[in-house]
Parts: C-alpha cells; structure tokens; sequence
C-alpha cells in the first residue's frame, strides 16, 4: 500500500439545519454531479478529497453530519478534530438561517478555538423563492468575523471555491498551530444575564 | 429445505387453527421471499395480527377503524373541514391564530407544522432511486363525502400555508419593503392530479400522525427508513383484500416495532441501557470477544462505532442495503424472538466478514467500506450471525437458543 501520497491532512465538517443542502454541496464537490433526491443523513457522512494548493498535495477528509437537533451529541463529538468548519444555510428557509447563531454557539462550545469557519448560503440558483437577501448572508458573517459565499450544489456555483478558500485558510495558518490567542469577547458573567429578565 | 418446500411448510402453519409461533418464527427465519407471504406474516411478527386466524377479520377491523378516526381527527386544521357544525362554530368563536393560550388548537397547530415540515423534507426524499414512493396510490384517503378531496391535500394545503408564513420582508433598493411571496408549484408534486395521492404522501401522512399521537417522541430523522419498507410491503401485497388497507396496517405494525426500539431515537435516552450508545457499546463488545485482531484494529485507527454503527443500529441496517435485501434481512429480524439482541450479531457478521479488508486498510478506506459496504450477500451474512451466536452461546455456558439459517 503507498502510503502517504499526501503532504497535508485537513480535516472538514458540514453542519447545518437539514434539508438545507450539506450532503449535495459535498457530493458536488466529491463526485462534480448533483442530485436533488438525496436520502436524509443519519448520523455522519464521510468523504475524501485530495487538491492541490500552493504546491502541496493535500488530503480532505470531509463529514457531512445530519441537521436535526437529535442528532448533535452524536455529531458535536466530531467537532473537536475539525479544522474547519461550513455552515450552511439554505436562502430559501428562513428558519435555516435563524439557526445560525444556535449553530454557531455549537462550534464554540464544541469545535476548536482556532478552527476556521465559512458560512454558505446554498440553493443561490433559486432566486424565485430566495427568502434571505446577499446582504443579511453578509452582514451576520461580518458580524462574526467568518468567511461567507453564496453557493449553488445545483447549478455548482461557489461550491469547489468554498472549500479552496476554507482549506487555504488552514493552510496560511501553518502547521505547527503556534495558537496566538485572538481577542475572545470574554464570556458575559452570569450575573449580567440573569438581571435583565427579572 | 428448498423454496418451494418452505413456502408450503409455512402454508400449512399458517392454516391451522392455532398458529404455533415457534414453528412459524423458524420458517420466516428462512426468508418469505416466496408465494407472496411476507405481507401476511410480517403482520403476524409485529402483532398486527393474533395467531389465531379466525380472529384476524376482527382485530383487523377495529385496528383501521381506529387508524380511519385518527386520520379524520387529526389532520385537520382548526376552523375547517370538520362537517359537525357545531364543533366549527366552537372553534372560530373561542379561538383564533393570536390565542396566547397553550391550550389553543391554533397554537398546537402551529407547532404540528414544524414537525410536519420537518416530516416532509424527509418522505420526499425516501428511497430515491424507486419510482414507487412517487407513483398513485390506488387507495387515497378520502376526507368528504363526495370523494373529492383527499387527506394529502390537507397536508398540502398546511405545508403551502407554512412557507408562505415564513415569506421574507426584504427591503429593496429604494427604501420600500416587498415581501418576497413564496408559492410552491403543483408540479412539485410530480403532476399528480388533486384527487390523488402519492405514497410518500402517505407516509408523510402516517409519520405526521405518529408525531402527533406520540408527542414525547415526535419525529426524528430516520423514522421514514423505517416505516418505508414495511409500507413498500403492505401496499405491494398481491392479496388486494389486505393491499387495500396497507396504510392503517402499516400504522400499526411502525407503532408495535417502534414500541420496542424508540428508546434509540430519544436524545436523552442515549446513555441509558436501551439507548443507542448502549446498543454501540454492546456491538463493540461483541466484536471484542469474537474477532479481538479486528478489534484492536478498528481502535487503534480510531474508527469509533459511531462513525457507522449509529445508522445501522438506528436504521436496522435500512440504508446499508437495497431495498429487496432490506426486506430479506428484516424476515431474519422480525423472526428472530429476541430480534435486536440478534442485529448486534448481524452486524458483528458484517464486521466480520470484511475483516481482511479492514485489517489491511488505513482509516479513510475502511470509512468508506463501512460506510458503503461492499457486495452485500445477505444469506451469507445471515448464517455468520447465527454461527457467532451459537459459538457466544457455547462460550459463555447458555443454552443455545437462536434459529439457526437452514
């Protein structure tokens, strides 16, 4: 068996409402095809992709995890390896978007501190029945400092950029991890939040 | 015993008086493949039906009757449908969509259309590669007199009412708001005419209506490969008498089997001994003390249980297979007196079976086999179990119990 016949090894996760898309976006990306009738993923999904960036050969693994809330135990536990992080909304449900934050809180509790984040918009293609405008995609990534595009499985826009620019992202920041502690905001004492409901 | 053999063994058990349940778990054991059984006897598994015959057009009118009441009661939304005046004047008098009481239909209503919506993501998207779940069924539930309008055309209707709730107020380039309208197109639903229903509508239909009978549960992900192939089942049935019914029969078959695996699907179930890392755990035990070389290799590359055993354990292995085989294998199962304590062994057959492949692999291939797994022979993964079982049984000083693969 060759091993090794890969210079790096990042690994990925998907996560995000269901039915918002995470499975098509991988497999788009995996297999450059789509389907729409995708059967719901139960549990945790997984894929490899080798690229190439910068001269380096590098080997994605990729988890694709299943949406609905029963299943987050199961899947928070592959938080911790991650390198990086897709969230992914869907423009045409505006409850996929509302999650955000929930999902957000998830990576911060669960994930990495230095892991890389993107958020996607997916099913950009359906601009009839878009609920979420570019700009409020935009806005709540700035607001949280991540990466964000719009992406389309079906008509395969943004999808291969995503996951270059995410695996770029962890390159740049070199392999030895040397954690520069960013500017956390500082967890709110508990004492702050409970005052405002009383 | 050769097929033909089997399928007139079984014949006989099922025309005596009496069925004895012992006998007739072993000749299922063996596959109903044959003579169009399986229907019939699936029921008969999962308490659908009493082993007594003669009691069999009783029990099975009642069932649908109470199946038939379920379906009128509650799929309809407040303020409509109902042909009791009195109850809709009720309705429209003391409640309304705003009602802040909990106890409101409307409110109750509102919350059903986030389980339902939920519930449609995932019957559309049942068994994609057969064209049945989007064909007709010939046998609509009819919710008027005149036999116009279908019980799927509620659901519709509150499925199209839901995404048009959520419609976005977006503010355009000038400063006004317009609300971007969503309306679904008819011809998502395959171009089925309005009095028609396809069969993933009624497996939406039965998986609402389980949500809504079972509130402690609801719906998680996962139900709809269950309930799919015992519905493919029922709703194939060359018998017309019972294909007729197969959707009140389904509903209660899910219900008994759910009955003895829910526990897998309830979050904060998880850790007890019923729930799905248990049910983990006891596989990676099994394996541990049958093949200990596989063992210490799936461990010592970190491939946990999780990454495959969670669906196979969960799904009763329903996604790991087509659907033909998924029926073969779930005869053994359903068969099987003590069915989920033998899936472990189907499952530590399957790992077993694959063992010089995983032995040789690196993680990310043995992933992918696990996850796909290869050339599935469900006859030779049947026995393997058996045989696992038999030699555990030795081994720990029981009785050796289990139906063994004729």
């Amino acid at each position: 068996m060759a091993k090794r016949s890969y210079d790096l090894l990042f690994k990925l996760l998907l996560i995000g409402d269901s039915g918002v898309g995470k499975t098509c976006i991988l497999f788009r990306f995996s297999d450059d095809a789509f389907n729409t009738t995708f059967i719901s993923t139960i549990g945790i999904d997984f894929k490899i992709k080798t690229i190439e960036l910068k001269g380096k050969k590098i080997k994605l693994q990729i988890w694709d995890t299943a949406g609905q809330e029963r299943f987050h135990t199961i899947t928070t536990s592959y938080y911790r390896g991650a390198m990086g992080i897709m969230l992914v909304y869907d423009i045409t449900q505006p409850k996929s978007f509302d999650n955000i934050a929930k999902w957000l809180r998830n990576i911060e509790e669960h994930a990495n501190e230095d892991v890389e984040k993107m958020l996607l918009g997916n099913k950009c293609d359906m601009e009839d029945r878009r609920a979420i405008s570019r700009e409020r995609g935009e806005d709540i990534a700035r607001q949280h400092g991540i990466r964000f595009l719009e992406t389309s499985a079906k008509a395969n826009i943004n999808v291969e950029r995503a996951f270059y620019e995410l695996s770029e992202a962890i390159l740049d920041k070199g392999p030895n991890k040397d954690k520069i502690p960013e500017a956390q905001p500082l967890p709110k004492p508990r004492s702050e939040l409970s005052k405002c409901c009383n | 015993m050769a097929f033909a053999g089997r399928s007139v063994e079984l014949k006989r058990i099922l025309e005596s008086e009496n069925i004895g349940l012992k006998e007739f778990r072993e000749a299922c054991f063996q596959g109903l493949d044959e003579a169009g059984l399986r229907p019939k006897c699936w029921r008969i598994l999962l308490n659908c039906l009493p082993p007594q015959p003669a009691r069999w057009s009783e029990t099975l009118a009642s069932q649908r009757k109470s199946y038939q009441q379920w379906v009128q009661e509650l799929i309809i939304y407040p303020g409509e449908g109902q042909d009791d005046e009195e109850q809709r004047h009720d309705i429209t008098q003391d409640d309304h969509p705003l009602n802040p009481n909990p106890q409101s239909n409307w409110s109750a209503y509102f919350k059903d259309n986030e389980v339902l919506l939920q519930i449609d993501k995932d019957a559309r998207r049942l068994y994609p590669d057969m064209c049945f779940f989007q064909r007709p069924t010939d046998y609509p539930v009819k919710m008027d007199a005149s036999g116009n309008i279908t019980a799927a055309e509620y659901l519709r209707k509150r499925i199209d009412r839901c995404v048009l709730k959520s419609a976005a107020v977006v503010k355009n380039r000038s400063g006004g708001w317009n609300i971007s309208g969503v309306s679904r197109k008819r011809t998502e639903y395959e171009n089925l005419s309005e009095s028609e229903e396809a069969h993933w509508e009624v497996v939406e239909r039965l998986l609402f209506i389980y949500a809504k009978l079972n509130p402690g549960q609801a719906y998680v992900q996962g139900m709809n490969e269950i309930i799919g192939p015992i519905y493919y089942t029922f709703s194939t049935d060359k018998d017309e008498t019972f294909r007729e019914h197969a959707e009140a029969d389904t509903f209660l078959c899910f219900t008994n089997l759910m009955g003895e695996i829910r526990d897998r699907f309830i979050k904060h179930l998880d850790e007890s001994a019923s729930g799905i890392v248990s049910s983990m755990n006891n596989l990676m035990d099994l394996l541990k003390s049958t093949d200990h070389v596989l063992w210490t290799c799936l461990e010592g590359m970190d491939l946990k249980p999780q990454y495959y055993s969670f669906r196979w354990l969960t799904l009763m292995l329903s996604q790991e297979f087509a659907l033909p085989e998924v029926l073969r294998l779930w005869d053994s199962l359903f068969a099987d007196a003590e069915r989920f304590d033998f899936l472990l062994y189907i499952c530590c057959s399957m790992l077993v079976l694959i063992r010089d492949q995983l032995l040789e692999g690196d993680f990310a291939t043995s992933m992918k086999l696990l996850q796909n797994y290869p050339n599935p022979d469900i006859h030779k993964i049947l026995v393997k179990a058996t045989q696992l079982r038999k030699s555990r049984q030795i081994a720990t000083g029981g009785s050796v119990t289990g139906i063994m693969i004729g």
